[in-house]
């Protein structure tokens, strides 16, 4: 990636990550029309347009943010075949409905592509791992909560009664426990890590 | 067993793993799949926890401040979505309008003249006479309502009283022409034509006209052109003549 030329678009990934409204704005204005047609144009309605495309930009900021995002193609197809991609997946999901897709004809090697496919990636793992959270005990959500907020294990010992090396132990636990739901999902094997 | 994998995943993230440890640690990663996919799967979740409980705030204000900007925007979509229909009625209106004007121009200006273009007769008034009033009354009617065939016979009854009648011959004519009888018209017409009464002229145009609904385009510009300068119908002949040519 250290090679690769930045784009100038990058702006829009740095006032993302800045809660810029007036790039948020622009984003709008510029780009999400497309996007909404492209989604009534495949059996979406307006409303399930706005969902996936508001889905799609925090998909971004996530990734912007805990990551670093380097944008080295035009924001626009990057931003477009995001939104497409998630949104022939919400047609998958729902079996119902006819799904073509047409894949435009590019090269692997496509910047746009390849950025899409990373980010999307992320953001499928993100719901994966926000699920499976869901689906640990209390005692587990509770240590971890106070594990990473606190930042010193010391602390949390204190502040949970218990001593260091159990509060690391049970930290290192849970998060084995995470990490055992993420690994039998069978979401999990469907996204490429 | 697994516990124990966790734990040391733990130390290892920590950087507190003895050297040797670290070195057969990293030997496990390259040589192990599972244990690898174990591993990159609890450092991503590492990073997942840290970012959530970490960044939630800021991941909340962020999330709001979207929010508020696609409802506006959404919100005008919708409400533009609505209104284009109204507006763009008009804008349709106004271009149908505009291609019928100028459809309506450019066919009269190019287009071969038909009979159908000149078969407005002024509504005529045969009633004055005070003798055959009611066939007269019957011509007449027949005639204005474009009743062709009624006015035909009529007219043909007409000039069985009056022979040399060149109006009722006119119009037995017109009729006739109406009703696609051309002969008959033209044997008329020419009689007319002939002679030396004010539709003399007159029956030279529907002569004319004959043609014209015959399509013979020639014969009616032939027979037009002999209209006299002075005649009522010669302006109409001259345009006729024009577009014609």
């Amino acid at each position: 990636m250290g090679e690769k030329k930045i784009h100038e678009d990058q702006k829009y990934i740095n006032g993302l990550l800045q809660n810029n409204s007036f790039i948020i704005q622009a984003i709008y204005d510029k780009f999400v029309p497309k996007v909404v047609n492209y989604i009534k144009q495949n059996s979406g309605s307006s409303a399930e347009a706005q969902d996936v495309i508001q889905d799609t930009i925090m998909t971004i900021y996530n990734q912007a943010s805990q990551k670093s995002l380097q944008l080295t193609c035009p924001f626009d197809a990057y931003f477009f075949l995001l939104c497409k991609r998630k949104w022939l997946n919400e047609l998958k999901k729902s079996s119902n409905k006819e799904v073509t897709i047409n894949e435009e004809v590019l090269s692997k090697d496509d910047e746009a592509h390849e950025l899409a496919f990373e980010t999307s990636v992320f953001g499928e793992k993100q719901a994966l791992f926000t699920e499976m959270f869901a689906k640990l005990g209390d005692a587990c959500k509770d240590l971890l909560k106070a594990t990473f907020k606190t930042k010193s294990m010391e602390d949390v010992a204190k502040s949970l009664g218990v001593t260091y090396a159990y509060a690391r132990k049970k930290k290192s636990l849970c998060i084995g426990k995470l990490t055992e739901l993420v690994r039998n999902s069978p979401k999990f094997n469907q996204i490429k890590m | 067993m697994e516990d124990e994998k966790y734990i040391q995943f733990e130390a290892y993230l920590a950087n507190e793993l003895s050297e040797v440890e670290q070195e057969a640690f990293e030997n496990q990663l390259k040589n192990d799949a599972d244990f690898n996919e174990a591993f990159q799967t609890y450092k991503s979740l590492n990073q997942f926890l840290d970012y959530k409980f970490n960044n939630e705030d800021a991941s909340a204000a962020f999330k709001t401040n979207l929010e508020g900007i696609s409802n506006t925007y959404f919100n005008k979509e919708e409400a533009s979505a609505e209104k284009p229909k109204s507006f763009n009625f008009y804008k349709y209106a106004v271009a149908a309008c505009v291609v019928a004007l100028l459809g309506f121009f450019v066919l009269n200006q190019f287009s071969t003249p038909t009979f159908s273009d000149f078969n407005n007769y002024d509504t005529i008034s045969l009633t004055v006479r005070g003798e055959n009033d009611d066939l007269l009354n019957t011509a007449e009617t027949a005639f204005n309502t474009k009743d062709f065939v009624k006015a035909e016979e009529a007219f043909s009854a007409l000039l069985k009283l009056d022979e040399t009648n060149a109006e009722y011959k006119l119009y037995k004519a017109i009729s006739n022409i109406e009703l696609s009888h051309f002969e008959t018209a033209e044997a008329l017409l020419n009689e007319v034509k002939n002679g030396n009464s004010v539709y003399k002229n007159k029956a030279i145009w529907y002569l004319g006209l004959s043609q014209l609904k015959q399509e013979n385009f020639k014969a009616c510009i032939a027979i037009l052109k002999t209209i006299p300068e002075d005649a009522e119908d010669y302006k109409r002949a001259q345009k006729l003549i024009k577009k014609l040519d």
